[in-house]
């Protein structure tokens, strides 16, 4: 095996955020739509610490405490939201909400 | 590194990806799980041919942890149960915590422990626990379509993965002598003393910014709880 390059860490974090996508567009369950976009956070925040690490320099380790910070807000405010959306129609299925888009 | 090489496993991991994710006969999921994995272990085989460095840094740790964190974020989007889902976001969170401590990040590591898997996954899986929906008295152990089902899941794959071609195609053939830089680590105070210098010392203004996000997300989820209370309240 060779040495780590700030590739490999890279890579990986593409893997990850592109799994989220996937997910966030595939599944209907309103809170695992969510879950994908903390698994899309996951991966910026592996990209942002490789390059920290990469380049010496903290800020990197810095922003990520605030990705953690802005994950959390998001997470409570879009879990109160799906709480009130199925006590509507008592459904977790962002399809009950399709006629809000365009027709 | 061949761009055949990344281009073709790109393409075996989505065929992989849409095998896992379509409801259909489960006999083939063994066989998306082995394109999955067969796809990801040539991408890294080839990436070690491919670059060649000075051979600093734990890399059996690395692949053991990115393998965890791509497979159980894999099983998170395809389980069709949202609780085991959110379980495998848990080892998603703590297999990347152990990167990040292979990258030397070690406050980060346990903060994001503490604040992701203690925190915002407990609240997702309350929540879970909340927004059930009752099962139906014949059929107990039927999951509701809209688990079982996914939406469209060969268009994702496809786009999904076209992404990841254009992403890592800069990672790996844009500048193959990258090599992580040398920090020194004997002689400078612990990671956690130099994180929190550099918060207050470069980011005070997003220190603030911070804080007043959250007091906005506490007032924002008081409000919308309210709500519902007042709505029960006046329907009596």
């Amino acid at each position: 095996m060779t040495s780590l390059t700030l590739s490999h860490f890279l890579f990986t974090s593409a893997v990850l955020f592109v799994i989220g996508v996937i997910g966030f567009v595939t599944r209907r369950n309103m809170i695992v739509m969510f879950l994908c976009t903390e698994l899309m956070f996951q991966g910026a925040a592996i990209a942002m610490i490789a390059f920290s690490r990469f380049h010496g320099d903290l800020s990197g380790q810095v922003f990520v405490i605030f990705i953690l910070t802005i994950a959390a807000a998001e997470a409570a405010l879009a879990l109160a939201l799906v709480v009130l959306l199925f006590r509507r129609r008592e459904t977790l299925s962002a399809e009950a909400w399709s006629e809000l888009g365009e027709p | 590194m061949a761009p055949n090489v990344l281009y073709t496993s790109c393409v075996l991991g989505a065929i992989g990806i849409y095998l896992l994710l379509r409801p259909g006969p489960r006999a083939l999921k063994p066989v998306g799980v082995l394109l999955g994995l067969g796809a990801l272990g040539w991408v890294f085989k080839a990436s070690a041919e491919a670059l060649t460095g000075d051979g600093n840094g734990p890399t059996f740790f690395f692949y053991v942890f990115s393998g965890i964190a791509i497979a159980a974020a894999v099983r998170m989007i395809t389980h069709h149960r949202p609780v085991y889902a959110a379980l495998y976001f848990v080892m998603v969170v703590i297999s990347s915590a152990a990167l990040f401590l292979l990258l030397e990040a070690e406050f980060l590591a346990f903060a994001l422990v503490i604040v992701y898997a203690g925190a915002i996954l407990i609240t997702y899986l309350f929540v879970l626990m909340l927004a059930q929906q009752a099962p139906e008295p014949g059929n107990e152990d039927a999951q509701p379509d809209y688990d079982v089902l996914p939406r469209e899941p060969a268009a994702a794959a496809t786009v999904g993965f076209i992404m990841l071609a254009l992403l890592s195609d800069t990672v790996f053939m844009g500048a193959p002598e990258i090599q992580p830089g040398t920090v020194p680590v004997t002689a400078t105070p612990e990671n956690i003393e130099q994180v929190g210098v550099a918060l207050i010392a470069d980011f005070p203004v997003s220190l603030e910014l911070a804080g007043v996000i959250l007091l906005m997300a506490m007032y924002g989820a008081v409000v919308l709880a309210r709500r519902q209370i007042e709505l029960s309240e006046a329907s009596r």
